[in-house]
């Protein structure tokens, strides 16, 4: 598991670095996005995946004998936070590049009037 | 009466909600404006001198949010430290929006301009309480989500350029400071700072593998560096600078800046100090994540004094000399602190260094916002702050040109000045780490600081030579200055006469602010693990 969260991990950041290295601003858009999902699957690993207990997850008590594999509540409510700032972030950063767009008349960065 | 911990921030947030509401009604708008900052004064000084300055003060107090104990809720801190911030915060805020309040066009002020500032001191005001890691990150957000929108605030290309790659950048070093948070959740099993602490410097107590801790805080330093503006992560500064407006720019660099610095106080000497490692890396060895801090630290302190120095020299247009110039001054910042690093944490240096580094924060916040101010009263008067075409405003605008004179002279460090005693206690610190043992950090921080030194007065004399001595020139000789700008200005530079002349108790108050930064146990105790420390 632990193997396949760190691939996922790696995978991202390297496409969310190549892609912030382009020059078309809505891949560098959305290279910050992909960045940011990496660092969000990054914490949960972090949190650890565990075999629930009901001490783990008290909630479930309730709900049936079987508790399924669980990660760190703390680390998802963490998470959450993040993607809430990252979706507001990227949004403005959506916005700033159709605002450069309407400036210069394009999208590439190395064709921006300074 | 744990309350007043909470007070600051809740008279900022409050005050950004009504100048919201209040977004159709520009003239009442405004006056709450003031009425927040002027609050926020009152709130952090009550809360400052409730807990730290009075005779029988704690020291420092803090604030379970919603009850909840620590470690597991999220806990407030005011602190010597906090206290410290908070105060520079409130008087540069203070400053700021009454210059906006006749700076800025009454249609950009409409709607959105007021509740942004407000947010701008919500995020700060919270990354100087908080005493919960996860939280400085969000509170960093708040502060950063705001600072793009006013760095794009003129919606000129220039500005929506400088917002986007500030904008990159920031997103960029926030998912590594997420990383690096992440990271230490995994290997302390905690948020809480003081708990963290209390885990780092017992690891065997506490099952904690030290070397991956070691790692991920040079990862935070690098992400606290790059919100500082230090060299190597300096290059958004000048863009951002000069887009945002001016008054906002004051802010940046009196405030904003400086909660990187704080952050890397906070987190290094507080939380990761006691941290018993002793790692042979690159020849580095030491017995805590400090000795990692004192060489990096002092390397990037003085590669931002020689660009930001050689910068500004080279610059026309009198905000961007400014921009260059806090590049360099938050190098005399981190060099203190460096030394403090690498100081015996058994001596009393240690103090005394993050006190320097603390007077000279307070010192370039106001001389500072001092200069930034006057360059856009200038630009407001002549219609241009380029150096080629100002010359002779000093027998123009007497006033103006006074003020500007104290604020370069404070920069340059002459006394009776605040600016004086900031790079006096800052060479004193590096002379002093001479002497006990740390030779080369401390002989390569000196010889920093005396050509940072050089180079300031280089600059401070081609912006005063260049723009008000001399002729004058078209542009000037039809100017007329907005009276109620003068008075913000002349306010500030009395500021910066007076806390360099009763410098007693400013010095007193950073020293008990330097003692609580290193403080860890007291940092602990008043957080107060009421909750069990084991999660």
């Amino acid at each position: 598991m632990s193997v396949a969260l760190a691939v996922t991990v790696g995978g991202l950041f390297a496409v969310g670095t190549f892609l912030l290295l382009r020059r078309d601003l809505v891949r560098v858009v959305v290279g910050v996005a992909v960045v940011s999902q990496a660092t969000f699957v990054y914490l949960i690993a972090m949190g650890g995946v565990d075999e629930g207990t009901h001490d783990l997850v008290p909630v479930l008590e309730t709900h049936g004998g079987e508790v399924p594999v669980v990660a760190d509540p703390v680390v998802q409510a963490l998470v959450l936070t993040a993607i809430v700032i990252s979706f507001g972030t990227t949004a403005l950063a959506l916005v700033l590049s159709y605002r450069a767009y309407e400036e210069n008349e394009t999208m590439d960065v190395t064709e921006w009037i300074e | 009466m744990s309350w007043i911990v909470i007070a600051p921030l809740l008279v900022v947030l409050g005050t950004a909600v009504l100048t919201l509401a209040l977004g159709q009604r520009p003239q009442m708008q405004r006056a709450a404006s003031v009425a927040g900052a002027v609050g926020y004064v009152v709130a952090v000084s009550s809360a400052a001198w409730t807990f730290v300055l009075a005779p029988a003060a704690p020291g420092a107090a803090a604030y379970q949010v919603g009850d909840w104990p620590a470690p597991f809720g999220i806990t407030l801190v005011l602190d010597g430290l906090s206290a410290f911030m908070l105060t520079i915060a409130a008087g540069v805020g203070l400053a700021s929006i009454l210059f906006s309040v006749q700076y800025v066009t009454p249609e950009n002020q409409r709607v959105y301009y007021h509740p942004l500032f407000h947010m701008l001191l919500v995020g700060v005001t919270g990354a100087f309480l908080t005493a919960d890691l996860f939280n400085l990150f969000v509170w960093f957000e708040v502060m950063l989500i705001v600072s793009y929108v006013f760095v794009a605030f003129y919606g000129t290309d220039h500005a929506t350029a400088a917002s986007f790659r500030y904008l990159v950048m920031n997103v960029f070093g926030s998912a590594l400071m997420l990383v690096a948070i992440g990271g230490l959740y995994a290997t302390t099993g905690t948020l809480n700072m003081a708990d963290m602490a209390q885990r780092l410097a017992d690891p065997a107590a506490y099952g904690v593998d030290l070397a991956p801790a070691v790692g991920l805080s040079a990862l935070l330093l690098a992400v606290f560096a790059l919100k500082a503006g230090l060299v190597p992560f300096q290059f958004w500064v000048p863009a951002a600078y000069t887009a945002a407006p001016p008054p906002i720019t004051a802010m940046f660099a009196g405030v904003t800046k400086k909660v990187g610095m704080y952050a890397i106080v906070r987190l290094y000497f507080t939380v990761f100090a006691g941290a018993p490692v002793s790692v042979d890396l690159l020849g580095i060895a030491g017995v805590s994540p400090l000795a990692f801090l004192a060489p990096v630290l002092a390397a990037m302190g003085a590669a931002s004094i020689v660009v930001g120095g050689f910068g500004a020299v080279g610059q026309d247009r009198l905000e961007g000399v400014f921009a260059y110039s806090s590049v360099g001054q938050v190098g005399f910042i981190a060099i203190p602190i460096a030394v403090a690093a690498a100081a015996d944490p058994t001596g009393t240096l240690r103090g005394v260094a993050i006190a320097a580094a603390l007077v000279f924060a307070l010192h370039h916040a106001l001389a500072k916002g001092l200069l930034f101010l006057s360059a856009a009263a200038v630009e407001n008067a002549t219609g241009t702050d380029n150096l080629r075409d100002l010359g002779g405003l000093a027998g123009r605008l007497p006033l103006l040109a006074g003020a500007v004179f104290v604020g370069l002279l404070s920069l340059i460090g002459l006394p009776p000045l605040t600016g004086f005693f900031g790079k006096f206690l800052a060479f004193d610190a590096a002379v002093r780490g001479l002497a006990s043992g740390s030779g080369a950090l401390s002989a390569v921080a000196l010889v920093a600081l005396l050509l940072g030194a050089v180079l300031t007065i280089l600059y401070a004399t081609r912006v005063w030579v260049g723009g008000f001595w001399g002729s004058e020139t078209p542009a000037v000789e039809v100017t007329t200055a907005e009276p109620g700008q003068i008075l913000v200005l002349v306010a500030l530079a009395a500021a910066v006469v007076l806390v360099g002349v009763g410098f007693d108790p400013v010095y007193r108050f950073a020293e008990t602010a330097a003692n609580a930064a290193i403080d860890t146990e007291a940092y602990v105790d008043v957080v107060g693990l009421g909750g069990g420390g084991d999660a």
